[in-house]
């Protein structure tokens, strides 16, 4: 038995071996190369000068730095509750459904996906722009009499980012919703629970996993979306992705891009490391 | 079935293989021109290879920042004309990056607007030909806003709140608040562009959005009633909408002007001297003018621009070299202060 057994894996590993490599060039280098980056000093017109420096970290905790964090933050639960509000349920009845309505439904969500996420981004400025769909529709219907005057809002901001990121929910819901037997549901129903306590206790629970990779697949990239707010938004919500991208293409001061980026990447790891402590799992359901 | 559409298939790519060989190897050089996307009319580009039978690589960069990245990787290499924004092509100098043009073989270099010669990051003019300049222009729409948009102080009026769209560019923008407080746009001084920033603060609730790209089209739509844009980006306006109103605000111009200049190790700098002259020719000049909507640097080819559009790509004869003042580098330290000012105004914005 144990010859053999060996020997697999021994073979997988060495199938394995290019992940690693990849792992290594693609990710860990350029990753030793940011915390690097961070520690140096800024040239005074171009480059960066190999001289070890805290001060770009100290930046960071001036006010108006923090406060693009926190608004990352904030924007980040605000997309992540909205798009629980469409993604759960859409995910739940989504595993409900007869495998030939799975299929089609699965389609249509993936179709968007064929166009560039840019593009689709400008349909929404077409929907939103003054006298654009959404205002037609609305003074058609007589809720408003001038144009809201909706692109270039806070709102706008949070529709955007919902669209982009609501079918990571959707599918993360349905696998975890696939799997539960709802037999167990209906020995919940015949046991005298009402729909309502049959959910809360039977379906949300099983589903529980589901949901809550949803949220960080929705939550982590949330805090990177920035040409969200760029396009959206007419650039007056600061995150921290605008902010990292601004110093690295128009600040020329890629060390503290560097160092905005190594502190992103904390927050993320913190995040999911929250999310292990939360949900026990130790890996994100159904998607890796 | 499947098998022959295989073979069809296989057949289409080594023919397209084939094709792509040949396409590389014709012609009697290649010139790689890398600069914005939609610098120059095609008509232009073609005339060049059919005159001269070199082919015209056209590679293109979003940002000057991103070009002098490239071209710092390929060690001045790779590329044989680039064309940038000035301030850029200071620290491209500073590099090492450029090498010195032989004006003797421009024989249309006599063709310049010393105007725009001369200037900071060529003092010279040992490394550069102009292409092109652009001011920041505040253009208003004044059946929305009513009139009397004189300078950057006017756009604080809290009558226009909500409705001013400005450049993404934070010199240009925190300059006008400099202007505004009466000082340069390339002031070192961190209290001055603190000051300015605060200044900024209380134009916040007037903007309703800061974007680079075709802002032009927020002001023609009814977005916002007035903007400050970039040249080329006046010029469209002006003319989608001649009732819109365009200001050289009273404060002062900034200035930007775009250049050629050949990379150190251009691999065909002959092909970049020859672009460069046939550019340069009054004729052909003027249909890149036209088309690409910045001040015609050239001063030979103003009097061939058609004269619906003269009006904006040409300066006012009373216009002298004391009026402008170019937007320069300044000190890592005040860059610094500029972007702190820039992005808390930002987020101001509501």
């Amino acid at each position: 038995m144990g010859k053999p057994k060996r020997k697999t894996a021994g073979a997988g590993a060495l199938a394995a071996l290019p992940l690693y490599v990849f792992a290594l060039v693609f990710v860990l280098g350029p990753l030793i190369y940011m915390v690097a980056l961070s520690f140096m000093t800024r040239a005074e017109a171009w480059g960066v000068v190999p001289e070890a420096t805290l001060k770009n970290y100290a930046d960071i905790f001036q006010p108006v730095y923090l406060e693009t964090f926190w608004e990352s933050i904030k924007l980040a639960v605000v997309s992540t509750l909205l798009v629980i509000a469409i993604g759960y349920p859409f995910g739940y009845f989504m595993a409900k459904l007869t495998a030939k309505w799975k299929k089609r439904t699965m389609l249509l969500l993936m179709i968007p996906f064929w166009t560039s996420s840019l593009i689709r981004l400008y349909g929404w400025i077409i929907i939103f722009r003054a006298g654009g769909v959404f205002d037609s529709c609305l003074m058609a219907l007589h809720i408003t009499e001038e144009p809201l005057k909706m692109l270039y809002t806070y709102p706008a901001v949070v529709v955007g980012m919902a669209y982009a990121l609501a079918p990571f929910m959707i599918f993360a819901v349905y696998s975890s919703a696939e799997k539960l037997d709802f037999s167990l549901v209906e020995a919940a129903r015949d046991l005298g629970a009402t729909p309502w306590q049959a959910f809360r206790t039977v379906s949300f629970k099983l589903t529980l996993p589901g949901l809550l990779s949803g949220v960080v697949l929705t939550f982590v990239p949330s805090m990177g979306l920035f040409f969200i707010a760029d396009i959206l938004g007419g650039n007056k919500v600061v995150l921290v992705g605008n902010l990292i991208q601004e110093q690295l293409m128009k600040a020329h001061n890629w060390p503290f891009a560097a160092a905005l980026s190594v502190a992103l990447l904390a927050l993320t790891t913190l995040i999911l490391f929250l999310y292990r402590k939360l949900s026990g799992a130790s890996d994100l359901e159904g998607l890796v | 079935m499947k098998k022959r559409f295989c073979f069809l298939l296989a057949m289409i790519l080594c023919v397209s293989l084939l094709a792509g060989c040949s396409g590389g190897a014709g012609g009697s050089g290649e010139l790689v021109l890398y600069t914005w996307e939609g610098m120059f009319p095609q008509e232009v580009l073609d005339g060049f290879t059919e005159e001269t039978g070199i082919a015209v690589n056209y590679a293109n960069f979003d940002y000057d920042e991103t070009m002098l990245a490239k071209l710092e990787a390929a060690e001045g290499g790779d590329y044989d004309l680039v064309i940038a924004d000035d301030y850029i092509i200071e620290t491209v100098i500073q590099q090492g990056l450029a090498q010195k043009l032989d004006t003797g073989k421009l024989e249309n270099w006599g063709c310049v607007n010393p105007l725009y010669q001369g200037q900071f990051f060529d003092p010279g003019d040992e490394y550069t030909v102009p292409y092109g300049a652009g001011v920041q222009t505040i253009v208003y729409d004044p059946t929305a806003v009513g009139a009397g948009i004189e300078g950057y102080g006017d756009l604080w009026d809290p009558a226009l709140a909500g409705n001013v769209g400005l450049i993404a560019n934070y010199r240009v923008i925190n300059g006008m608040a400099l202007k505004v407080l009466g000082e340069s746009y390339n002031v070192e001084d961190t209290a001055v562009i603190r000051a300015a920033g605060e200044k900024l603060l209380e134009l916040a609730p007037n903007v309703r959005l800061i974007k680079d790209d075709n802002l032009q089209d927020d002001l023609l739509s009814g977005e916002v009633g007035a903007a400050v844009l970039y040249t080329s980006q006046a010029t469209v306006a002006m003319a989608a909408n001649p009732d819109l109103e365009m200001v050289f605000p009273k404060e002062g111009i900034g200035f930007g002007i775009m250049a050629q200049f050949i990379p150190q190790n251009a691999p065909n700098p002959e092909a970049a001297y020859q672009f460069m002259d046939y550019i340069l020719r009054p004729e052909v000049s003027a249909q890149c003018y036209e088309f690409l909507g910045y001040y015609c640097t050239n001063k030979d080819a103003e009097a061939l621009l058609p004269e619906s559009v003269r009006p904006y790509l040409t300066l006012p004869d009373s216009f002298s070299k004391d009026d402008m003042e170019m937007i320069g580098n300044i000190s890592a330290q005040a860059m610094e202060e500029h972007q702190k000012v820039w992005t808390e105004f930002k987020a101001a914005c509501e």
